[in-house]
């Protein structure tokens, strides 16, 4: 297994001050899967991801990517390898620069050449009109947003997409355009995800294993199986499966 | 239950329309809405776009300007709110008809305490002490499920978590004791868990106190577990009307619109896994 490991965390613990936000977090991830992070608001789940990402230095433990042991400070290779998607797609987008600047920095940045086939290409996989290039975030909608942020992190051609609830800000018929957007995707190149989510079913449909956090710990892990089954073994993921079915009177 | 417990109708709304008078033309946001809405739990489901919200701010006359509202017929408890002065429409605003907007983090003043803007809101509409407005503001605190209502009620808006701040909402806009809530997408920013609390609020108050409630969300899953009848809004238009029971209904398929079963098809179900998620087809003629 060790050399298809494509993410391996181990006791991972970060703190804000007082507040302990991730506590002993292990879990590890394969080559090509996709796996689920669900839990409450608080629950540390998007802690985990922005750690993972390197957008906080500041947590302890150890974090292996693709068999390479993480520093702090991650380098330029890790980034080209692993890119991540946000939220809020009217907030990851910045709003006075257009796609094509917005997809060109990391080009840039990276010194990758052949930028303008590569961005071409990738507002192409990602389904969107060439004539949307010159357009400003303003000038799109929420779903055509967020299939920029997917192209920006596709550009750079990763091998791990880390997503931070892709789809909790569209609307149902959005949302499955672009689950099944990622779903190709991740098909068609082998790439591995780690989705957070608060939605179980989305978490069902995209993944083939995940992980209930609460209060910064892994409370279980387990398969979209027993997910789907509603066979979980702690009281703490049933309850969310309850609540997931909606409202009882 | 709800048909026998209503004599007249809370809000009778006869062809609502809601139109932007922009240079590029009109943009007509609702497009001749026709509903009646007793005490009961009525939801307004649509994507973004669909005039679900408009529906709810017409009603309140919050249509910022360049909008105007035309109805045939816009009647509160017989009351014509169309021909209604200003002044008497302001005052039913907040104490007899109120909305719980979106987003907390817009809709709360950010520099004054939020147990200072609950306490203002019941001060608008009841003769109140200053000390009785406190208690009172902490009783509804507590009412929607606010742990430490004292430790909260000195708290600023940006202290507090989203689920918090909507709550905080809920409690500003329930403390006048409405007839009619408007509620756009109260529980969308919450947690599930945090979500069936708030919903279980509303609840309360539709069966005990026989409020109307207009639930206004995307979320169908939601809505056909909550609700007792759903308007199903596309394009500023009434796609259908329908008992929410029916929403879950297999058998009762057949019978509805190609909308609502491609809204339904467009899910994830952790019942019925599959392959690839059918995306919408939206057919032009829907809007003729």
């Amino acid at each position: 297994m060790s050399d298809t490991t494509a993410i391996s965390v181990s006791h991972l613990d970060v703190s804000f001050g007082q507040a302990h936000v991730v506590r002993d977090l292990s879990f590890t991830v394969s080559q090509g899967e996709s796996y689920g992070i669900v839990g409450e608001s608080g629950s540390g789940k998007s802690t985990v991801l922005r750690v993972l990402a390197g957008l906080n230095r500041d947590w302890s433990g150890a974090i292996s990517i693709q068999g390479k042991e993480q520093p702090k400070q991650r380098d330029k290779a890790f980034h080209r390898a692993v890119q991540m998607v946000f939220q809020d797609p009217y907030g990851s987008l910045h709003p006075k620069k257009t796609v094509d600047d917005a997809l060109a920095e990391p080009l840039a940045i990276h010194g990758i050449p052949d930028a303008q086939a590569r961005i071409a290409r990738a507002l192409a996989d990602v389904g969107l009109p060439a004539s949307f290039r010159y357009r400003y975030p303003h000038q799109l909608s929420g779903g055509q947003r967020q299939r920029v942020a997917i192209a920006r992190a596709l550009v750079l051609e990763p091998q791990i997409l880390l997503l931070d609830e892709p789809t909790s800000a569209l609307d149902v018929s959005i949302q499955a355009e672009v689950l099944n957007l990622l779903q190709a995707l991740r098909q068609e190149r082998n790439l591995t995800y780690i989705l957070v989510s608060h939605d179980l079913a989305v978490v069902a449909h995209m993944c083939g294993r995940l992980m209930v956090m609460q209060h910064g710990e892994g409370v279980e892990e387990m398969s979209a199986a027993t997910l789907s089954a509603r066979t979980p073994k702690t009281d703490y993921a049933r309850q969310l499966l309850v609540a997931s079915q909606g409202f009882r009177r | 239950m709800t048909e026998n417990s209503v004599t007249s109708p809370l809000l009778e709304v006869d062809n609502l329309r809601v139109n932007f008078h922009t240079s590029t033309g009109i943009v007509r946001a609702v497009r001749g809405l026709s509903f009646t809405l007793g005490q009961e739990r009525l939801g307004i489901v649509g994507e973004s776009g669909s005039g679900k919200s408009m529906t709810g701010r017409a009603i309140l006359d919050l249509i910022p300007h360049p909008g105007e509202v035309q109805a045939d017929r816009l009647v509160y408890r017989g009351q014509d709110l169309l021909t209604m002065e200003r002044s008497k429409r302001r005052k039913l605003r907040g104490r007899h008809i109120s909305m719980v907007m979106q987003d907390p983090k817009f809709s709360l003043n950010p520099v004054v305490t939020v147990g200072n803007q609950i306490a203002e809101a019941y001060r608008v509409h009841h003769k109140a002490s200053r000390h009785e407005a406190r208690e009172r503001s902490l009783t509804m605190l507590e009412a929607v499920q606010i742990r430490e209502p004292a430790r909260v009620f000195d708290l600023y808006p940006h202290e507090v978590s989203g689920g918090m701040g909507q709550r905080v909402m809920i409690a500003m806009m329930l403390i006048a004791e409405p007839d009619i809530l408007i509620a756009d997408e109260p529980t969308s920013a919450l947690d599930v868990t945090v979500q069936l609390q708030v919903l279980k609020i509303l609840d309360d108050l539709v069966s005990s106190r026989g409020m109307g409630l207009i639930f206004i969300s995307h979320d169908l899953n939601l809505v056909r577990s909550f609700c007792d009848r759903v308007i199903v809004m596309y394009g500023g238009k009434a796609m259908e009307t329908l008992p929410a029971a029916e929403l879950a209904d297999a058998s009762a398929m057949g019978r509805r619109h190609p909308y609502t079963l491609g809204l339904l098809d467009c899910l994830p179900g952790l019942d019925h896994p599959k392959e690839r998620l059918s995306t919408l087809v939206r057919d032009p003629a829907w809007l003729q």
